[in-house]
């Protein structure tokens, strides 16, 4: 009982995290960072990439989910005409563009959706478990 | 008359638990000392759980669905524990009614 529980708990955990890029990604819809260069660039969408995590690993092979890793994706970026602006850029075919992050709202809402429920479901599974342990205490009456 | 068996631990306990009192009873660890492990592990997932809550409620950097958890299997092994003690301490009356 006790292994399942951790490995739903990994699940909430890897779900919440997935919950945290999809907010980040939509609070950052028009903004620009830095990347290592210094250079200004824009915002990247984050995903998550999630993996089997072998330290929840149970004998007979049941494993929880850990977060491998967070991405960037390489998307086009949107470019707007905005010649006066601070970061635009300043030589090439796009002189005068601003380069602003391409994200999908609805892809990135559907994806915030996905995860609540996962989320939800990893709470169902919990809570049969939970009832189970407690059930098999009738056993000692 | 057939002596009277040590009562079987490893089912109720957590899992932790468990390894411990079955390869130990073949030994032929006291009673008391498995008990007393037993009791002492129990302890620590109850401490455990109160530390997780105090850095919860003080907002550390800990993550509520691990919190909960913690909570949760402190509560499940206390519960077991208690219902062996009631079958031990149930187990101790019928020894002393036993009439001479």
């Amino acid at each position: 009982m006790i292994p399942a529980l951790d490995i739903s708990t990994s699940a909430l955990v890897a779900q919440r995290l997935r919950l945290d890029t999809v907010s980040s990604n939509l609070a950052n819809m028009t903004s620009l960072e830095r990347d290592e260069r210094g250079n200004m660039q824009p915002y990247q969408a984050r995903y998550v990439v999630f993996q089997t995590d072998e330290a929840t690993e149970t004998k007979q092979g049941a494993v929880g989910v850990k977060v491998a890793s967070v991405q960037n994706e390489q998307v086009e970026p949107l470019y707007r005409w905005q010649p006066a602006h601070p970061y635009a850029i300043k030589e090439g075919p796009k002189k005068g563009y601003v380069a602003y992050p391409r994200i999908n709202m609805t892809a990135e809402m559907v994806d915030a959706l996905v995860a609540t429920r996962a989320y939800e479901a990893n709470i169902g599974a919990m809570e049969l478990s939970k009832n189970m342990a407690q059930q098999s205490l009738r056993i000692l009456g | 008359m057939t002596p009277i068996s040590r009562l079987p631990l490893t089912p109720p306990l957590p899992p932790t638990a468990a390894a411990q009192p079955a390869a130990d009873a073949a030994g032929g660890q006291p009673f008391k000392n498995i008990l007393l492990e037993a009791l002492n592990q129990v302890n620590t997932m109850q401490s455990q759980a109160n530390e997780a809550v105090q850095q919860l409620v003080t907002g550390g950097d800990v993550n509520p669905a691990e919190v909960l958890t913690t909570l949760q299997k402190a509560d499940i092994s206390f519960r077991m524990m208690l219902q062996i003690r009631n079958k031990l301490v149930q187990a101790y009356q019928e020894v002393n009614n036993i009439r001479i």
